[in-house]
């Protein structure tokens, strides 16, 4: 697929941007005669695509081999591979030069496209305050923290329990293959690095001790992206401890199914909504693309009387009414699947009414200048159909539309 | 490899020997049996497949003169006929070389089955690479290609440092008619692995994209769009929803590009670190921000954020207008987008290549290092169904 690098390369990873000069802009054939004196000059250096490469960093750009989850304080590693610039040029010092590799996880298939249809997420079970730690061993992590709140739930229930009975058991070894990511439920865990890139035999083969991980301390979160060798060796610290473990596959799994489901679920929504009905299935993808999930309590304003109306509202759980100013009571009721506010898009009208949350409410929007960005000019695409003529008489029935 | 391939005869072109400089018609060369195929490739899924006058090609027909590339389960090499006839003699290719017990080990099968069937369809494209024809033996898959001799930009790139403006909006905009051509008027075919080691140069300086191994036609089979969810890419390139599993679409094209056209004027991409997580975290996080020097244009810099915004709704390429709205960019003023397509402008570089099948400008690489996997009889009973296409 892509390529690596090779050690006796003119360019790439033996490459120096640091070398004499050439013209910024090239006519250039004289790139290839500066690359032939070269030649004979290139060391011999470590490519970055090359797994053992990834414990070379400089030891002021690079604090854990697992990233944010551990505290590394321990500067660690060989020097850069890059030669130091004699003439910096405003360049970053420890940007690695070379060529980069190609990533790629398993393809995952959404079940209703595939062949297992069953597929459930594993689910164990855990005590308020076990759920209660991990939730906060994971709060600070980008891959969890963008996160909805069931798919959080789903995650953090498929999370199994690893007892690690001993002392100096390898929970995972540099080099390997890497396909779970764990969090420290009790005891700790020494982490080592040994600076060939991989855990070697004998006393000394682990390498340096770079770090401590204590309980409500995770590694190895680089496995839920993709299989990558593992940077450092981590090893239980003392007897009796747990770990709780989730794998690539069920982590990426979890997300694809939920956001695939709610994905069908929009855009089967818009599909009802009659303005938007001369969209073609392409627009009606990227609007629900596009759609931003909301969350109200019971009693909480969506939409007020007399606003301008900026979006509009897809109710994806939950139940509302619509009230009008002067009018007694509910004029509309919304449930699951019902919209409103669309005429927003349509025109600069103030909001015909307000619609309260009657308990807890998911809504699913899109602002008006999302939309025309993504679909362009309102009048092009909302009058392919004379809006008028839909049948369903929106405008009669949706009190947000205003009298005039 | 090498030996096996060059101590091979082929019956079919062994008759060349006697005539040489007339291939008999009912035994067509190679030359004009890959020809045909391209031909009938054209517009049609299954190019390149089935037998052609007569009999399929096979690796025996080429001996391989050097590797120009290597990659996890993949070689490219420049490749000659076996045996050529007159018209052939002067021919190079390249050939790429998929071993199938690593396509399957890494679990790059869905991935391969779609480089294939993508390439076939979009081959043609001035800026892309062309698919000559594929076929497969025990243990290999092959991908016969047009051999592009002007290298990689990224060599280019990294010995020149940077690029100065008008040479970085050359590269982008010939780029920019790819992802149009392929996203717009091939039905949405995301691309996925845009960077410099991606783009090679033609004798001429004019970009040709190559290596579809993470390419994806975005449609389910009644032709509506639908989202991917397979994490793939250069760690440096991937687009914020890629790395967050939201479900990703050609969107990630363009934010891609913004990342090039960032490190095309600077020399390094805008976001790095030795450790990809927090690569990944500041992709998701963290704005893209401009060194002071090299002095970027306001409107290079418009052009890279519109592209590198995390919002999807906002993303330029993305929303409404989709490549067309791109060219219209004031940072792209000045370009003849029909000149440029029909590679009437010279290209800013021309690469210092002697002839077709010059090397000089590609890096060396090892030679196969001949440790193998085997693929067994039984990986080939599961597996060689979804290799049928080759």
């Amino acid at each position: 697929m892509s390529t690596e690098s090779s050690q006796f390369s003119p360019f790439g990873s033996n490459v120096n941007p640091f070398g004499p000069r050439e013209g910024a802009n090239g006519g250039s054939a004289n790139i290839m005669h500066r690359v032939i004196e070269e030649e004979e000059t290139a060391d011999a250096v470590a490519s970055p695509t090359n797994p053992t490469f990834r414990t070379g960093p400089s030891p002021s750009a690079f604090r854990s081999p697992f990233g944010s989850s551990l505290q590394g304080d321990a500067p660690f590693g060989t020097p850069p591979t890059v030669r130091s610039p004699p003439n910096p040029d405003h360049y970053p010092a420890d940007y690695n030069f070379n060529r980069r590799t190609s990533v790629s996880a398993e393809s995952l298939k959404p079940s209703t496209d595939s062949n297992d249809a069953n597929w459930t997420s594993p689910y164990h079970e855990k005590t308020p305050e076990q759920l209660a730690r991990l939730r906060k061993a994971v709060e600070g992590n980008f891959l969890f923290s963008h996160l909805e709140e069931e798919q959080s739930t789903q995650i953090l229930g498929a999370l199994y329990e690893k007892p690690i009975p001993a002392k100096g058991i390898k929970v995972i070894c540099q080099g390997d293959a890497g396909d779970y990511f764990y969090i420290v439920e009790n005891g700790s865990f020494d982490v080592y690095v040994n600076r060939s890139g991989t855990l070697r035999p004998g006393p000394d083969g682990m390498g340096q001790n770079v770090g401590t991980i204590q309980a409500g301390g995770s590694f190895g979160e680089l496995a839920l992206m993709y299989n990558h060798p593992r940077a450092a060796t981590v090893v239980s610290a003392e007897p009796g401890c747990t770990l709780w473990a989730l794998d690539r596959n069920t982590f990426r799994r979890i997300l694809m199914e939920s956001t695939f489901a709610r994905r069908r679920m929009y855009e089967s929504f818009l599909e009802e909504v009659p303005i938007l009905q001369s969209l073609t299935p392409y627009e009606r993808s990227k609007v629900a693309d596009a759609l931003e999930t909301r969350k109200y309590s019971a009693g909480d304003v969506i939409i007020k009387e007399g606003d301008p109306g900026d979006a509009f509202f897809l109710l994806v759980s939950g139940e509302a009414d619509a009230y009008k100013s002067g009018i007694e009571g509910s004029v509309k009721h919304y449930g699951k699947g019902d919209f409103f506010g669309e005429l927003a898009l349509l025109n600069d009208a103030p909001r015909a009414a307000s619609v309260v949350a009657a308990n807890d409410v998911k809504v699913a929007s899109l602002g008006k200048k999302a939309f025309q960005r993504l679909l362009g000019p309102v009048e092009g695409l909302l009058r392919r159909t004379r809006y008028a003529g839909v049948e369903t008489g929106v405008e009669d029935m949706d009190p947000l539309q205003s009298a005039a | 490899m090498v030996a096996a391939v060059s101590h091979v005869k082929t019956p079919s072109l062994s008759s060349n020997h006697d005539k040489p400089a007339q291939p008999p018609a009912s035994q067509p060369g190679l030359f004009s049996r890959m020809k045909s195929r391209i031909h009938n490739g054209r517009g049609h899924h299954n190019a390149g497949h089935g037998p052609i006058a007569g009999r399929k090609l096979s690796s025996h027909d080429f001996r391989i003169v050097r590797t120009l590339g290597t990659g996890t389960f993949a070689r490219v090499c420049l490749v000659k006929p076996v045996n050529p006839c007159e018209e052939e003699k002067k021919e190079v290719y390249a050939l790429k070389i998929l071993r199938k017990t690593d396509v399957i080990k890494l679990k790059q099968v869905d991935h391969v089955r779609h480089e294939r069937k993508i390439l076939a369809d979009v081959s043609g494209h001035p800026f892309i690479t062309n698919l000559l024809c594929s076929f497969s033996d025990h243990d290999s898959l092959y991908m016969l290609l047009d051999y592009v001799p002007g290298g990689e930009l990224f060599s280019y790139l990294r010995k020149m440092r940077r690029f100065d403006e008008s040479t970085s909006k050359f590269y982008a905009a010939e780029i920019v008619l790819v992802l149009e051509y392929l996203h717009e008027q091939q039905g949405r075919v995301a691309y996925r692995d845009l960077k410099p080691e991606n783009l090679l140069l033609d004798r001429n300086g004019h970009i040709k994209l190559v290596d579809f191994g993470f390419a994806k036609r975005l449609t389910n089979g009644e032709g509506n769009p639908i989202e991917t969810y397979t994490l793939c890419g250069t760690p440096e390139y991937l687009a914020p929803e890629v790395i967050q599993n939201k479900g990703h679409t050609t969107a990630v094209d363009w934010w891609a590009l913004g990342i090039l056209l960032y490190e095309f004027l600077t020399g390094y991409p805008p976001f790095w670190h030795q450790n990809p997580l927090e690569i990944y975290k500041q992709i998701v996080e963290k704005p893209i921000t401009f060194p002071a020097e090299p002095h970027i244009s306001d409107n290079a810099k418009d052009l890279i954020r519109s592209f590198c915004t995390v919002d999807r709704s906002n993303r330029l390429g993305n929303i409404s207008g989709g490549g067309q709205k791109v060219k219209e960019h004031p940072f792209f003023r000045g370009i003849r987008w029909d000149d440029l397509l029909c590679q009437r402008v010279r290209g800013p570089i021309v690469p210092p290549v002697r002839s077709a099948s010059d090397t000089t400008c590609f890096e060396h690489y090892p030679e196969e290092a001949g440790k193998r996997e085997p693929y067994t009889d039984d990986l080939a009973q599961k597996y060689d169904p979804c290799f049928a296409d080759f």
